[in-house]
């Protein structure tokens, strides 16, 4: 008999805290040894981790880097309940249990090459991750994206001035991702708490400058990518609207199993067939976001 | 590390033969080859697995949030979300390898003929055994509505008896009075095993917004929280069950081998995992082997020597101290 050919693709590792750093607003950035998921993963995945043996439940955590090499898996995660809490105890040499990759990753189309990426708070694990996809190898890419990261509590990186000129935002506006400029990705940060350097605003403000600035061919080549708090989404939603662009978005829910098997993690989209229930787990967390935000 | 097909967890189930005595719930394994996803999960771990419960009619199920963490446990409210039996016959059970486990259909319905209805169409399927779904806490019609009222029950399963020769597992709902005399009253109409015990009606509350966290309001609660009232109602029921040779799939909050060993010796034939695999996909593994243990250290030859071997302290009349 034919078996699925999802059969055996998610990983279950006992995986070693590598390090795991505290941010400010209760940001960690957590680097775990998981080869196999590391090797499989794609943007947009991410891992369910049992956070403490006392919790009867897994958490559902972005990935942000991976090197299939060297076997590491990075996640930046916010202490925001019990869970992450516990979570931001484990140190250096403890293991975590890992379930991962999981989830179906975003996609990206050779004909749309102008990539934009709009990250918003513990939602920029999985544009830097795409990102990282993007990079130029061996000096050359198809693709010229433009990364937009936002946050109302300090950047969990020190943020600055960007070596990579991006025509069409505020020339003030110069704060940047070191690890994506280092790439050679072009980014800027936005923030409404008066950061140096950040524009002063929302994500999406930010992206409209960019947007209006472009020419109809060129913005006929661009395709949306986004990963956030749900109104930020929607307003991104909203944006891709109003200029015609594909808009793909990354959600959250709570979560039990992370495999498909409860349905627990559900959201609500419209299909041709009418409303239907997908589970953010294995459905998603992508979905075309004109399905989500109607 | 012994796994499934050690001959002494095979067995045989309503005259089904499980490989092991575990059961995959209905609800936690979507239709059957959604853990296969995982890497060295397998089907064959288990002696069975329940399907999710499957409707007339596609549902939708209810609005998110539907799972939600609580001490020692978890809320769950999905609402019976299926594509309908049509479709699960037609498009899910070609795709399973029942060479791997037994496959149990989980129905579930508002109306007695909706039950009915349902039971006909899995009859007329590869299905191996339909699990009644009459205690499911997260719907407004049916479910726990006829779970909790014996007599309705009892026409639940009568209908569904009419509806199929194969076997007959009824759901019983902990959120009842004498689930015994429920137990009782379904053995009566047709049933032929049941499953002891569904989840329990809880609720959590959102302190900002003073708001129920569930979608539904009220969710039924899952997990090692629930596992003494489990125990203590597969007691109960076994003892409606034991004259007639009916088996229990015991379940509620089995995390380990331990736990599983607890149930059998309370009177279950089979353990059913539910929320214990969300936190552990290859925990059969550790409960299969961890059973085995067991009965070569108590020199046991069958996993079926444990069922109902329970034994009560004799209760010695009570002298009040006051």
């Amino acid at each position: 008999m034919n078996h699925p050919e999802t059969r055996g693709t998610i990983f279950l590792e006992d995986a070693e805290v590598l390090s795991h750093q505290a941010h400010p607003g209760d940001q960690y950035l957590l680097r775990i040894q998981a080869p196999e998921c590391a090797a499989a993963a794609r943007p947009g995945a991410f891992v369910h981790l049992k956070c403490d043996p006392q919790l009867p439940m897994r958490r559902p955590i972005s990935i942000m880097r991976v090197d299939a090499k060297s076997g590491w898996v990075d996640l930046l995660y916010k202490a925001v309940g019990e869970g992450t809490r516990l979570l931001a105890q484990r140190r250096p040499g403890e293991h975590l249990s890992t379930l991962g990759p999981i989830g179906k990753p975003f996609e990206v189309h050779g004909e749309r090459p102008r990539v934009l990426l709009i990250g918003g708070g513990v939602g920029m694990p999985p544009m830097v991750f795409l990102a990282s996809s993007l990079r130029p190898a061996g000096g050359h890419t198809p693709w010229a994206p433009l990364v937009i990261l936002g946050s109302e509590v300090p950047f969990p990186f020190q943020p600055r001035p960007s070596q990579i000129l991006v025509p069409g935002l505020p020339p003030a506006v110069i704060a940047a991702m070191p690890l994506l400029d280092d790439w050679g990705i072009p980014n800027r940060l936005a923030s409404l708490q008066g950061y140096p350097g950040c524009f002063d605003g929302y994500v999406t403000d930010l992206a409209r400058h960019w947007l209006e600035s472009l020419d109809d061919q060129a913005r006929g080549q661009v395709e949306v990518f986004a990963c956030g708090p749900h109104p930020m989404l929607a307003a991104v939603a909203r944006l891709a609207r109003e200029f015609a662009l594909p808009c793909q978005v990354s959600l959250e829910e709570y979560m039990a199993c992370g495999l498909g098997g409860c349905a627990g993690c559900v959201v609500q989209v419209d299909t041709p067939k009418g409303p239907a229930m997908k589970r953010v787990c294995v459905d998603g967390p992508v979905f075309d976001a004109y399905q989500v935000f109607s | 590390m012994i796994t499934a097909n050690d001959p002494r967890l095979e067995m045989e189930f309503c005259g089904m033969r499980f490989g092991t005595p575990l059961v995959l719930l209905s609800g936690c394994v979507g239709f059957g080859e959604e853990y296969t996803r995982v890497k060295g999960f397998s089907n064959r771990d288990a002696g069975a697995v329940c399907l999710k419960g499957t409707t007339l009619e596609p549902r939708l199920g209810n609005q998110p949030h539907r799972v939600y963490e609580t001490p020692a446990g978890m809320l769950n409210a999905i609402g019976l979300q299926n594509p309908g039996v049509d479709f699960v016959v037609r498009d899910i059970l070609p795709t399973l390898d029942f060479s791997e486990t037994r496959f149990i259909a989980n129905v579930s319905g508002s109306t007695v003929e909706e039950y009915y209805e349902v039971t006909r169409r899995f009859d007329d399927s590869p299905i191996d055994a339909m699990e009644i779904n009459i205690s499911c806490p997260n719907v407004k019609e049916g479910g726990v509505a006829f779970g909790n009222d014996p007599q309705m029950s009892a026409r639940v399963v009568a209908a569904c008896r009419r509806a199929t020769s194969k076997p007959l597992i009824v759901k019983l709902s902990p959120n009842q009075t004498d689930i015994a005399a429920n137990a009782r009253g379904c053995l009566e109409a047709g049933g032929d095993a049941f499953s002891v015990i569904n989840t329990l009606m809880g609720m959590a509350i959102d302190l900002d917004s003073r708001t129920p966290v569930i979608g539904n309001n009220q969710g039924g609660l899952s997990g090692p929280a629930i596992k003494p009232i489990a125990l203590l109602k597969v007691h109960q029921v076994y003892q409606v069950c034991r004259e007639h040779r009916v088996p229990i799939i015991g379940q509620g909050g089995v995390q380990s081998a331990r736990d599983a060993l607890e149930f059998l010796i309370a009177g279950a034939s089979a353990v059913g995992l539910g929320t214990a695999l969300f936190y552990d996909p290859l925990i059969c593994k550790t409960i299969n082997a961890g059973i085995c243990d067991y009965l070569g250290r108590h020199g046991l030859s069958h996993v079926s020597q444990l069922t109902g071997s329970l034994r009560l302290h004799e209760r010695p009349p009570v002298v009040c101290g006051c």
